[in-house]
């Protein structure tokens, strides 16, 4: 082929191409023409329609509320609708849930929170056709400002939270308008997995929802987790400051490493660097040292393990506990297990519609325990798992799903789901563990497990410098990076013990879920870091 | 014509001195392998020499004047022959993604029996008691109770007299752990 072959190729192209252009523009052209023509019949036809729309005045975009005005209106919550409201014109704001327009008639379904009602505009002497038009063309989850009157229903309404009334609609203004696409439809993120399969209709996975966490945490099942959550460090705090606790506030930027050097985030710290802290463990330590006697922290904790499981997050909120005893470590044990107990109770107690909820999407068995909280020794533990066929040594670490099957162990011979793991090995613990005066190869640590996995880890603490100091070089620490901590012990400290609980998986177990990014509202991850 | 995976080639010659002893022949016979896949072979004094596990296996049970563990009826004896053929076809030979198959197939299949002709013990369950026990003795606990029928048909078979010999007892558990239905 020639070089002029290709160029006339080249050109003919070009010329096939410029018709191609020309026909595409003259038919853009005339789409524009009509769409313009469309609009301005439309806007002539809303004028008109504007005109003679006598209920022009109930319905509308609210300007933007810039605090311009206090208006004297009381907002009835959704949750407040109940049948000794009916009859009586109020105000509520809400959610635009879902709607649905049938002839002269539109429904609504009004949402807060996790509460949601039946809302009904129908064309009359109250609200015109436009009205109803308006209504039904709001995009979902806008929020809105609605004068109704509560009237008593005759058949219960299965689909909302209050189900004996309905609102009759009389004004509707849009306080906020909310996009027509939402990046997730709640009622596909609230679907227990595996339902809905059949009908082909859709569940979210998790990371689409974690990306759109503002619309997931608006799902009845997020609601209800999060004010769980915000219970159980409610209660925690409440049962220890009745205890005498005093709470702490301790640093995050810390200049070392205090268990184990490998899983710390290294920041820059001006001309040189420090970590974020892994636990408030040495601070809480000082503060006994300090006589504060009990204290408890609640606060972020970091670690930078690689870890990618459903119970590993990179930050989380760590409940710790600090306690001086009088004679054995036991009785910090006790006094940790019946604030975990008092926990366990307050939320049946207080939550159980919350429960309720949450159970709905994800079923799991009510949450068990024993009071007094069962105690086992770590050489009992190896002995039922040996029973059970599972080989491992004596002073071996309990791997994870050896800590799972001896949580089912313990549920199958005593009914419990919570439960004390007592005198750990040594080896198999940090270096300010105190060592077991009976057996120098067990050691004065514990763990607490909930449906057999571990949501708290501690011990009684080496309060002996001295001793410290040895355990420390036998781990092979710095001396000169941990001197501050040691000190603290030389000037009179008392025998102590204590541990930390993740609250994020306290509440994942309590729920019987199965992933811990459930219980974070923003959950961090080697992987994730927004939102 | 039986073939046997290498992986437990090594088994097949204490399979068949195991089951020599279980059916009480005094004078242990001497075996060869042939081939990569090691298929034992028995050299007969009276005849031609015996190739295959499962022809061996047959032949030592009328040795031994047992010929019921073969099947005591037409019936019975296609369905002893028809694990047998399982045994040596599907089992010895299967990878990792088909354990959970064969496994799921097998648990199903004993829901309603003790033994797998049914009610009598045969030279199936002792092959196949044999040749799943590798499979078994790896599984945790919790794929235990989900094949509760395998687990309890093995644990029949292995406590049976003069069966297990050569190979190590697996550790059941006599209560359910797990709650049904929830894996």
């Amino acid at each position: 082929m020639t070089k002029d072959n290709v160029q006339g190729a080249g050109e003919e192209e070009q010329q096939a191409q410029s018709k191609k252009a020309l026909k595409k523009q003259q038919k853009e052209a005339e789409k524009a023409a009509k769409k313009a023509e469309k609009q301005a019949k439309l806007a002539a036809e809303q004028q008109e329609a504007d005109e003679d729309d006598f209920a022009k005045d109930r319905y509308g975009i609210c300007p933007m509320v810039q605090s311009q005005q206090k208006l004297d209106r009381a907002l009835v919550r959704v949750q407040d609708l109940t049948p000794e409201k009916a009859e009586q014109q109020i105000w509520v704001r809400a959610r635009i849930h879902t709607s649905r327009a049938k002839g002269k008639q539109c429904f609504l379904v009004l949402r807060h929170q996790q509460f949601t009602v039946q809302a009904l505009l129908a064309v009359g002497d109250r609200a015109s056709k436009q009205m109803v038009k308006f209504a039904a063309n709001l995009t979902k989850e806008s929020i809105i400002d609605v004068e109704a009157v509560v009237k008593k229903v005759e058949q219960k309404i299965e689909s909302c939270s209050q189900q004996d009334v309905e609102l009759h609609v009389e004004r509707i203004f849009v306080i906020s308008q909310s996009e027509a696409r939402l990046p997730l439809q709640l009622e596909d993120a609230v679907r227990p997995e595996g339902e809905g399969d059949e009908e082909g209709r859709a569940t979210v996975n998790q990371d689409t929802r974690l990306d759109n966490r503002v619309i997931d945490l608006r799902t009845t099942t997020s609601q209800a987790i999060f004010r769980l959550q915000s219970g159980v460090c409610q209660l925690f705090r409440d049962t220890l400051i009745n205890k005498g606790f005093v709470e702490i506030q301790t640093p995050k930027i810390i200049s070392a490493a205090s268990e184990g050097g490998a899983n710390v985030f290294t920041v820059s710290y001006f001309k040189t660097s420090a970590y974020l802290a892994q636990s408030p463990q040495l601070y809480k330590q000082m503060c006994i040292c300090a006589d504060f006697d009990k204290v408890f922290c609640v606060g972020p904790v970091f670690r930078a393990e690689d870890s990618n499981t459903h119970r590993h997050l990179t930050e989380f909120v760590g409940l710790d506990i600090e306690m001086a005893f009088n004679y054995h470590y036991h009785e910090v044990i006790d006094s940790i297990t019946d604030t975990m107990v008092q926990i366990f109770k307050g939320l049946r107690d207080r939550f159980q519609t919350e429960i309720q909820m949450v159970n709905k999407q994800y079923p799991s068995e009510p949450f068990k325990f024993l009071e007094p909280t069962l105690r086992l020794e770590y050489k009992e533990a190896v002995a039922m798992l040996k029973a059970a066929g599972v080989e491992m040594g004596d002073e071996e670490d309990l791997s994870t799903p050896n800590e799972k099957l001896l949580g089912r162990l313990v549920k199958d011979k005593y009914d419990t789901d919570f439960y004390v793991l007592d005198k750990y090995p040594l080896a198999v613990r940090p270096f300010y563990t105190m060592p077991d005066p009976n057996n120098p190869k067990y050691s004065n640590s514990y763990d607490m497990f909930m449906r057999g996995e571990e949501i708290l880890s501690g011990a009684q603490r080496v309060h002996d410098a001295q001793l410290l100091t040895e355990r420390a070089m036998h781990h092979g620490i710095d001396l000169e990076k941990i001197k501050a901590y040691i000190d603290s012990f030389r000037y009179g400290a008392p025998p102590h013990a204590g541990g930390g609980i993740g609250l994020e998986r306290v509440t994942m177990l309590y729920l019987g879920l199965h992933n811990v990014r459930q219980t974070s509202m923003f959950p961090r991850d080697p992987k994730r870091l927004t939102p | 014509m039986c073939q046997i995976g290498s992986g437990v080639s090594k088994m097949a010659l204490r399979e068949l001195s195991s089951l020599e002893k279980f059916l009480g022949l005094k004078k242990p016979n001497k075996y060869s392998t042939q081939g990569g896949k090691k298929v034992p072979v028995l050299q007969n004094n009276n005849g031609p020499s015996l190739i295959g596990l499962v022809t061996i296996a047959s032949h030592l049970v009328r040795e031994a004047k047992r010929p019921e563990l073969l099947g005591d009826s037409a019936e019975r004896r296609a369905v002893v022959q028809q694990w047998l053929e399982h045994r040596v076809t599907r089992l010895d030979n299967c990878s990792k993604e088909e354990v959970k198959v064969i496994l799921k197939d097998l648990n199903q299949y004993l829901e309603d029996k003790v033994y797998l002709a049914g009610n009598v013990f045969t030279l199936a369950d002792i092959l196949m008691y044999y040749g799943i026990h590798h499979i078994v003795v790896e599984l945790a606990v919790q794929e235990k109770e989900r094949y509760l029928n395998i687990t309890r048909w093995f644990d029949h078979i292995q406590h049976y007299p003069g069966i297990r010999h050569h190979l190590p007892p697996v550790v059941v558990l006599r209560n359910r752990v797990y709650p049904s239905g929830h894996y």
